[in-house]
């Protein structure tokens, strides 16, 4: 299932000229890494009761952080895969759990954390106009990931489908539970989609995916995280979720290029026979 | 803006409006004469159960509406008055009548405009369980059309009635409170949160009351605005004795009934288990949904059983003429239909066509009178469709490569990538209409007319 992009805010430099500036930035900055482990814009539908999905998420850092900060490793040339396997309780709520892993030169394939995402969703029966759903997300990284370790989440996820258009909005807010950010407060980064069926099995669209700092008092323009991808779903079973997109981040605080794929398989456990 | 000759279903309603009245006319030219029966097309709240109420329209502030005994062959009036905001018809389903008064304005029927009343006044034929509806365009609008509770029994007594049973109920299956939600199949689909029998979920209202040794002649109709049922008395058979209000040359006992929407089943009950039963739909979700009715012998009492089927069974061939089918050309001229589906969007209903095309652009195909035809249903789509024809009775002849005989109906269910060959003769001049009788199927396309040359 969908979920937003986890990341751990960050200074973001990338690219040799921007190098120089990232260093500077570090002394007046949140020492913060980016973490773009599951870059997804969610949905408000849950997984059925009785049903598991499985999701492979890829994600592959072009352009990003190039030196370590404060024990991070540098973001550039990541290769993160995450397993997420979601649960469907009832037919208005699920239990998403995710493993987080890294792989990159001199460091090898690391484990970099763990979280858990319960969630839950407007029941249909309520007839609202637009999906509603809420999700909650715990978990922890490791500080050569994140020096934030432990974190929060709270999600409100709004989506709807008119014609062959589809939007959804994501205003999430984060909280550190442990890690240089716990003064922070809440910090709001939110996500959204735009997107188009050119046919019944391909749709394409815009991805939004942005940090902006503390509620409190919202980061300076280049300091936030602003990303865009283009991504494209491939609708080709209600059994698998096929997507695909490369975005660009558009802030210093950002990292520049990354690839992102996600395969998903649905289980169902039970197939309920035709009277059921 | 639309492109130029691009009209829709809703726009040719509206332009059929202005049509002149044929056989449906002003009731104040029949100031001083009564009508038969009068209908009131109205707003009305339907309580399906304790606590639960659904803002509807009605006909007489009942769901279903009156049953309507007619005679065959003997002339009636129907007064109707629309005292909704909309333009309302009522089709009379099942008989052969003029298409002035049959009651789709897509054949000419004129429309019955808010705050006017109209009389139908008809012969009506054949004799059998018929229904009566409305034939209005819904669209996204899930409250309108046959959505809302504008259905009632119309039952066409035959001159002779060789029937031998000791009492007769009508019983009708509806659906209500849609949402579209999307579905696996990729687009939007209307889905219920509240089923009835005679507008009661199951454990509200009065229960079936009978009497152990009785035969029980049950009409079972289907006027869902798009799902089919399956029905079953828990301790009980049915004898299917006639299908759409046709008489079935094969009756049949059988553990359920299945109803596509707009069909009807007529069948026999044995009551020969006394005890207090649930006649209910056999998917439990369905049930859940509350799609049920308790029967109650005369002198039992006690908790409604249900003994939940396994399997869901039906098949029209349990019905059909024993005698050998002739391989032979009947002398019809085939029609082949094929209806195919127009994906608009994972966040809309899919649109219909029937031969590359949705209606109203649909080809009208020219029928001779005296003439058979074989329509051949090639549904080249992963949905069933239960088409109707208007104004005429057809007999089933092919169901998914196997040949059939004998059994006449004005609505068949035509299942997922199968073909269905029917026969009909052209005895009935006139425009007519053909569709499929989902609501939301016949409202992006599925629609198409047969004229008579």
């Amino acid at each position: 299932m969908g979920t937003g992009l986890h990341r751990v805010r960050v200074p973001q430099a990338t690219g040799r000229w921007w190098a120089f500036a990232a260093i500077g930035l570090i002394a007046s900055m949140p020492l913060k890494a980016q973490g773009n482990y599951e870059i997804q814009v969610y949905g408000s539908d849950t997984i059925p009761p009785g049903s598991t999905m499985v999701e492979l998420h890829s994600n592959f850092t072009a352009l990003g952080q190039r030196s370590e900060i404060q024990g991070v490793y540098p973001t550039y040339h990541q290769e993160h895969e995450t397993l997420e396997i979601t649960q469907g309780i009832n037919d208005w709520s699920e239990v998403g759990f995710y493993i987080f892993t890294s792989e990159q030169a001199g460091h090898g394939i690391q484990w970099v954390g763990d979280h858990i995402r319960p969630r839950v969703r407007v029941p249909r029966s309520w007839h609202w106009p637009i999906g509603v759903s809420l999700s909650t997300e715990i978990g922890y990284q490791r500080p050569v990931y994140s020096l934030d370790t432990w974190t929060w989440e709270i999600r409100p996820i709004l989506d709807k489908a008119i014609y062959r258009w589809y939007f959804a909005f994501n205003p999430a807010l984060e909280r550190t539970w442990h890690g240089p950010d716990v003064h922070q407060g809440l910090a709001f980064a939110p996500a959204a989609k735009v997107s188009y069926d050119f046919t019944k099995r391909v749709s394409g669209g815009i991805e939004y995916y942005a940090d902006y700092g503390a509620f409190s008092q919202f980061d300076s323009f280049r300091e936030q995280q602003q990303q865009f991808f283009a991504a494209t779903d491939l609708n080709v079973s209600p059994k698998w979720e096929i997507n695909f997109g490369v975005g660009i981040g558009v802030t210093a605080a950002t990292d520049h290029l990354i690839i992102k794929g996600i395969l998903g398989r649905r289980f169902n456990w039970h197939k309920p026979s035709a009277v059921e | 803006m639309l492109a130029s000759g691009l009209i829709t279903r809703r726009q040719f309603l509206q332009s059929s409006a202005a049509a002149p009245a044929a056989a449906l006319t002003p009731a104040a030219s029949h100031a001083f004469t009564l009508a038969d029966y009068t209908l009131t097309i109205a707003p009305y709240t339907l309580q399906v159960s304790s606590r639960r109420f659904i803002r509807t329209t009605a006909y007489n502030s009942q769901v279903p509406g009156p049953l309507l005994r007619l005679h065959e062959e003997r002339p009636v009036t129907i007064e109707v008055t629309n005292r909704t905001s909309n333009p309302e018809v009522v089709h009379w389903h099942g008989l052969f009548l003029p298409p002035e008064v049959d009651g789709a304005m897509e054949e000419g029927t004129p429309p019955i405009l808010p705050g006017s009343t109209a009389r139908y006044t008809f012969t009506p034929r054949p004799a059998g369980f018929r229904w009566y509806h409305t034939h209005t365009f819904a669209g996204r609008d899930l409250k309108k059309g046959q959505y809302t509770g504008q259905h009632g029994f119309l039952s066409i007594e035959p001159r002779q009635n060789p029937a031998r049973y000791d009492a007769e109920m009508f019983l009708a299956l509806h659906d209500w409170r849609a949402q579209l939600l999307a579905s696996d199949d990729g687009s939007m689909n209307p889905y219920y949160d509240v089923s009835t029998i005679n507008g009661h979920v199951l454990g509200f209202g009065e229960p079936l009351r009978v009497k152990a040794g009785q035969r029980l002649l049950l009409h079972v109709l289907n006027s869902s605005a798009t799902d089919c049922h399956w029905i079953a008395l828990s301790g009980h058979q049915f004898e299917v004795l006639a299908l759409d209000g046709n008489p079935v040359p094969n009756p049949s006992a059988v553990p359920m009934l299945s109803l596509a929407p707009a069909e009807r089943v007529s069948a026999i009950v044995e009551l020969n288990n006394p005890g207090v039963w649930v006649l209910g739909e056999v998917r439990q979700h369905v049930r859940a949904a509350g799609m049920g009715v308790v029967v109650e012998y005369a002198n039992r009492s006690g908790k409604p059983q249900w003994r939940q089927p396994d399997t869901l069974s039906w098949h029209y061939h349990q019905f059909e003429s024993t005698q050998p089918t002739s391989p032979g050309n009947s002398g019809a001229i085939e029609v082949p239909l094929v209806f195919k589906s127009k994906f608009t969007g994972h966040g809309d209903l899919d649109h219909w066509t029937i031969n590359g095309k949705s209606f109203p652009h649909t080809e009208t195909v020219a029928l001779q009178q005296g003439q058979r035809y074989r329509l051949q249903f090639i549904n080249q789509s992963t949905d069933h469709h239960p088409v109707h024809l208007h104004r005429h009775v057809f007999e089933l002849r092919r169901l998914s490569g196997r040949p059939t005989r004998g059994i006449m109906k004005d609505t068949m269910l035509v299942k997922s990538n199968t073909q269905a060959d029917v026969e009909f003769i052209a005895n009935d001049p006139g425009s007519t209409l053909f569709h499929c009788h989902q609501q939301d199927h016949m409202d992006t396309g599925f629609m198409m007319l047969f004229r008579y040359v």
